[in-house]
């Protein structure tokens, strides 16, 4: 049955990673971009989580996704301080704009 | 069913349905909220997955910081926050995107199902796994130069998005003709310096 | 006497340090600082320093003179020689069987040499000395005397050198020196041009040096006088001259339509390798000297100073070549071919240039043919073997050349106070009854004109008459029994030489004979021409004045309204009479060194043990053949005197005539015979056209190849090579830039793409093995490289299946195998997600050990000495062998007479060599 058996876990925790990866790829919204980073973000947490679950000689697990939550939360509000600057500088948050090191 | 495995698909079902609206979403009060939905059902797969110091500190860090911070960039921005992209390269995208995703998951699947053994059902917990004596020793004995450095960490990520998102100064106005002090005090000294700007104004 | 010798010793003579440095001193110091030291110090340092050389020349002359008078009275025949070491240079690998040629910068002096370098530091000195006032109105007069002092220390290099290769210094440093003071008024293109020509012509004969120097490092393994001398016997072998290779390419398609065709043309032509080096080093010399066809250099190069011409191209440059053959003189006997050419050239360029110079009016280009020709008489000396007879001619000529030269040079200097002109001042026509203004200069012109015309008593009769009886009687005789290299492998002939041909003796005698007769004629016509009769230069006027023209107008003097006025020419100053005045003395006296007929012969009894291989040569003689290399006529002392009188026919015939045609008759039958043969008189005229004919034939050659490497420079590389290489940079650069979009997610998605690769490494299972051989016990050991959840199943035997069916986790297998023998091991490796990869490893053992060390080789030479010596590879100590273990490397052929065992084998070096049974490399 669901939720007995540690692969179904790392499933969820795939599909939750590749979409999170496809919406940063695809879409051209800065702030969509970053949601989707903070999705990759959880979805490793879960199989860190899971993982632990199984193997239960030590929490490794737990304190590593303990540190991944403290940076994704630093991450998210440099990132969103750069939104910010970017902001004031192009008037707009799509992506597409940021180009100044093209060629 | 069992009860959890129900529960198990009733949060994996939210979790995914989120996802895909964080990703999907034209407004982007739409996607913060498809994220909030994922980030709350992750904390309730921590909590069947007797992980509830994590479950915890998802909630309190991801759902009450991470998100409102979002929310409150996405007020900021106000309009501004939409951009509209084109749609049709969107749904080129959005197809190519699905049949990716389908790909790879059916990668992951064959994978699954041919490495790592047979499948083993999880086995019981200890009553104190994952509680928060369990990670705050761990953390604070062996993993305690990284929970230093993630306080370093976070201090310099504060001021640097003080910095970062700072407005710039607005140029003072030029002063009104005047007062004898001030008329000295507005200008270069001498006539050499006229050339040369003063270095308080040259820092703008 | 007793102190010198003590002060330098026979191996180490440092006089001979003295006698270089001197030179060089004067010219590096005149060089660099001589602008700024001014005239009289650049005079002082030029003069001392030539004369410094003059005076160590003298010593180690008079410390030779001593040693081998020594030795003479000991019984000994060897040639004294002083040897003075310099360092070694390099180390050339000759051939495969012998041992590495040491290259060292060596100086020796011995009878030869002593007296070349008394007369070019001598010589030089007067000459130096007349170009105090000769070139004292020059602005370059210190770089006059810097070039001048840094050609007589390369001279010097030349003439001292112990080696090839130090000779080869100097040669080229003698025509470096030649090219700067040819073209020292280089503002002129003519004399710069002049320059360049007598630097390629010269260069052209320096490529047969090398040539040469290439064949003896091959055949004689030495460069060294005393190792060519004691090797030079390995070069009675022959050499494959034609078909280069096995046959001409192409002939085996006509073989079956007319196989006598190629028979004919496959059939291989072979020379003697004495020959071939023979040819070569005539090669240079007839560049060096100015013989037939590399002489057109020479009278080019009268566009120099006249001093320059006294002394490169009349006493000591031009008699290099003259040098070497005598050098060479154990090695050009050998080869009777070569030294019939060489006398053949030289009296042909001596008739040659005589015709020339017939009809030449300006008087420096009469002198420079004149050069030519009696350069051609040296070779004829040398060429029959008469090698002191030529190397006196050398001497002589020296100094009358010299004297001549120089003296025109006095009445040019007179002539261009007033006519400024070069090529006006210079022409006989406008001179004429200067001996009543310069009495100074007639007298030693005319003493010089006697020597040269061979007036009996004066030198240049003893020389002249010596080589003209030596061309009669004197010839190369075969250096082997019958002149046939016999092979000794198969004891047939292998090659059979060219003999002495039986009218060579009278040809080269009459055409001696003639030359002597134009020679006398042409020199007397411009004796006559000078200084008898009318002045024609220009209306001598009492009192003249020089008007206060400027230099310009100089050259417009004929413009002038009415005949040109001058003053009286002027005697020239002292230091420019008291040098010929020596001069002419020398050239008369000079003739009893060497007066055969009066039976005084001190320079001939002083050469003789340099020459005395080549007289009657003992080492390289088979038993029973009644002499080798060079020999005499029988019954040749009886003809001295009768073939004298030829020779004084021919003087009377050409002075005679001379005076009859110039001074009786004023020139008139001259000018009725050049109009009665117009063409004729205009192709002697043209120096027969041969300048021309170069410039359309070889010259012409050479530009169309420069142009055509413009044209393929500027289309092919320029327009194709360097545009298509910027047009790929460029566009590779465009197409690269179209991945910099600037756009976080373009490289975001770059990142997924490099982890998909990643990921498939880490999927994917590799199998890659390292092998361990241990070659001494023959067991390898395989070991595959770990990885995720690998396990491993070999198949040890190479038949395709493994060895068992579970795969397993040893990780190493173990082979052994025989000497030579080859397996083929496999490998399959599976990883943790069920995938396998295959891999064939192949081992070999091969069939010798190389593990371990062999016993060193050692490679046989033959000393100087003819003693034989070992050398082991590494080390510069030779062992000393008791007993010829082996045969010792030489060719095939030399008579038994030479002082070493007969040989049971010895390989041919000019056949492919095959490896024998017993040969030790």
């Amino acid at each position: 049955m669901m939720g007995q058996l540690v692969q179904h876990y790392v499933l969820l925790s795939t599909v939750i990673f590749l979409i999170g990866a496809i919406g940063f790829l695809v879409r051209r919204n800065i702030l969509v971009q970053l949601m989707s980073i903070e999705l990759m973000l959880n979805a490793v947490n879960l199989a860190l989580v899971a993982f632990n679950r199984q193997h239960q000689g030590n929490m490794n697990g737990h304190m590593f996704a303990f540190f991944v939550i403290a940076v994704a939360a630093a991450e998210a509000a440099v990132g969103l301080a750069i939104l910010l600057a970017f902001y004031r500088l192009k008037a707009s948050v799509n992506s597409d704009d940021a180009d100044t090191l093209k060629h | 069913m069992s009860v959890g495995s129900l529960f198990f698909s009733v949060c994996a079902l939210v979790a995914l349905v989120g996802a895909v609206s964080t990703v999907a979403a034209k407004n982007p009060i739409r996607s913060a909220v498809g994220l909030l939905a994922t980030i709350v059902a992750i904390a309730a797969l921590f909590l069947k997955l007797a992980a509830q110091f994590l479950a915890a500190i998802q909630l309190i860090v991801y759902a009450g910081a991470v998100v409102v911070l979002f929310v409150f960039v996405i007020m900021l921005l106000g309009p501004d926050a939409t951009t509209g992209e084109r749609p049709a390269r969107l749904r080129l995208s959005r197809w190519g995107g699905a049949v990716l995703l389908a790909a790879i998951t059916g990668a992951a699947l064959f994978v699954m199902r041919k490495g790592f053994g047979p499948l083993v059902p999880l086995g019981p917990v200890r009553a104190d796994f994952g509680s928060t004596e369990a990670v705050g020793g761990l953390v604070f004995r062996g993993g305690l130069v990284p929970f230093e450095i993630a306080t370093a960490l976070l201090i310099v990520a504060v001021v640097g998005a003080i910095a970062v998102a700072r407005s710039k100064p607005q140029p003072k106005k030029p002063r009104a003709e005047g007062h004898e002090t001030r008329r000295l005090f507005a200008g270069p000294l001498h006539p050499r310096d006229a050339e040369r700007p003063l270095p308080k104004e040259s820092a703008r | 006497m007793h102190a010198l010798q003590k002060l330098f010793p026979p191996t180490e003579f440092a006089l001979l340090a003295v006698i270089l440095v001197l030179p060089l001193i004067g010219a590096i110091v005149n060089g660099v600082f001589g602008k700024r030291l001014g005239k009289e110090a650049v005079t002082t340092m030029a003069l001392f320093a030539i004369g410094g050389s003059f005076l160590a020349s003298l010593v180690s002359f008079s410390l030779l003179a001593s040693a081998q008078a020594a030795a003479h009275a000991k019984g000994s025949e060897e040639a004294v020689r002083f040897l003075w070491k310099g360092w070694e240079w390099v180390r050339v690998s000759g051939r495969h069987d012998m041992a590495q040629v040491p290259l060292s910068i060596d100086f020796s002096v011995d009878a030869l040499s002593g007296v070349m370098s008394l007369v070019v530091t001598g010589v030089g000195f007067l000459i130096h000395l007349y170009s105090t006032k000769y070139m004292e109105k020059d602005a370059g007069y210190h770089r006059f005397f810097a070039y001048l002092n840094l050609f007589v220390f390369s001279m010097l290099v030349l003439i001292l050198g112990n080696s090839l290769p130090v000779l080869f210094v100097g040669w080229e440093g003698v025509g470096l020196c030649s090219y700067l003071l040819i073209g020292f008024w280089f503002d002129d293109e003519k004399n710069a041009a002049a320059g360049k020509k007598a630097f390629i012509t010269n260069r052209i004969g320096d490529f047969g040096l090398i040539v040469a120097m290439a064949l003896l490092i091959y055949y004689v393994g030495s460069l060294d006088w005393a190792g060519i001398e004691g090797g030079r016997s390995n070069l009675l072998t022959r050499v494959q001259m034609w078909p280069v290779g096995n046959q001409v390419p192409g002939t085996s398609l006509l073989q079956s339509s007319m196989p006598s065709l190629v028979e004919a043309l496959n059939r291989p032509r072979y020379v003697s390798a004495a020959s071939l080096v023979g040819i070569a080093l005539f090669l240079g010399c007839a560049g060096k000297s100015a013989q037939f066809p590399l002489y057109v250099w020479l009278p080019d190069a009268m566009a120099g100073p006249t001093p320059v011409s006294a002394l490169i191209h009349a006493a000591t440059m031009v008699t290099a070549g003259v040098y070497l053959v005598c050098r060479m003189a154990g090695v050009f006997v050998l080869s009777p071919a070569v030294m019939f050419t060489i006398a053949l050239v030289g009296a042909g360029t001596a008739l040659l240039a005589a015709s020339i110079a017939l009809v030449q009016n300006d008087i420096k280009k009469v002198l420079a043919y004149s050069t030519v020709s009696q350069l051609g008489y040296m070779f004829l000396g040398v060429g029959v073997g008469a090698f002191s007879a030529g190397f006196f001619h050398v001497l002589t000529h020296a100094f009358f050349k010299a004297c001549l030269f120089l003296a025109a040079g006095s009445v040019i200097y007179a002539m261009h106070k007033r006519i400024h002109d070069t090529d006006a001042s210079q022409d006989m026509r406008n001179m004429g009854g200067m001996k009543k203004y310069m009495p100074h200069t007639f007298a030693a012109f005319a003493m010089a004109w006697v020597a040269i015309i061979g007036v009996p008593g004066t030198s240049g009769f003893f020389s002249k008459d010596e080589i003209l009886f030596k061309a009669y009687t004197s010839s190369v005789a075969f250096p082997i029994p019958d002149g046939k290299l016999i092979d000794p492998r198969s004891g047939k002939v292998a090659l059979e030489l060219w003999g002495w041909p039986s009218w060579g003796p009278t040809v080269l005698y009459a055409m001696g004979v003639l030359g002597a007769m134009m020679t006398a004629f042409y020199m007397s016509r411009l004796v006559f021409g000078i200084f008898w009769g009318d002045f024609k230069g220009w209306k001598i006027v009492k009192g003249w004045k020089e008007p206060e023209h400027d230099e310009h107008h100089g050259h417009h003097d004929d413009h002038h309204a009415g005949p040109v006025e001058g003053p009286k020419p002027q005697e020239s100053p002292w230091q420019i009479t008291v040098p010929i005045l020596i001069l002419g003395a020398l050239s008369i006296v000079a003739g009893f060194l060497n007066a055969h007929p009066l039976h005084i012969a001190p320079l001939d009894h002083f050469l003789e043990p340099v020459f005395k291989f080549a007289n009657g040569a003992k080492d390289v003689v088979a038993a029973g053949s009644k002499g080798a290399g060079v020999v005499e006529h029988p019954g040749a002392h009886g003809l001295m005197w009768p073939l004298m009188a030829p020779g004084l026919l021919a003087l009377v015939a050409g002075a005679g005539g001379a005076f009859w045609v110039y001074l009786q008759q004023a020139g008139g039958p001259a000018k009725a015979l050049a109009e009665k043969l117009p063409g004729l008189h205009a192709l002697v005229y043209d120096k027969w056209r041969v300048d021309e004919f170069y410039e359309e034939t070889i010259i012409g050659a050479v530009d169309s190849l420069a142009e055509f490497a413009v044209v393929f420079d500027r289309i092919v590389v320029d327009g194709i090579v360097a545009r298509v290489t910027a047009f790929v940079v460029a566009a590779t650069g465009t197409g690269l830039r179209r991945l910099q979009t600037g756009h976080v997610q373009a490289y975001a998605a770059v990142m997924v793409v490099g982890v998909g690769g990643l990921g498939w490494f880490f999927v994917a299972p590799h199998a890659t093995t390292t092998v361990k051989p241990d070659e001494a016990t023959g067991s390898y050991q395989i070991t595959a490289a770990p990885g995720l959840g690998y396990q491993y199943r070999w198949d040890s035997d190479g038949d395709g299946k493994p060895d068992s069916d579970q795969f397993g986790a040893e990780a190493s297998l173990s082979v052994s195998l025989e000497r030579g023998q080859q397996k083929k091991v496999g490998l399959e490796v599976k990883n943790a997600f069920e995938r396998v990869s295959k891999k064939q490893v192949t081992l070999f053992r091969p069939k010798v050990d190389a593990s371990k060390e062999g016993p060193g080789v050692i490679q046989i030479e033959q000393g100087p000495d003819g003693q034989l010596r070992g050398v082991m590879p590494g080390q510069n100590k030779p062992l000393e062998l008791r007993r010829p273990p082996a045969p010792p490397p030489g060719p095939g052929g030399p008579p038994p007479g030479l002082r070493m065992a007969p040989p049971p084998t010895r390989p041919n070096p000019a056949e492919p060599h095959q490896h024998q049974p017993g040969d030790v490399h």
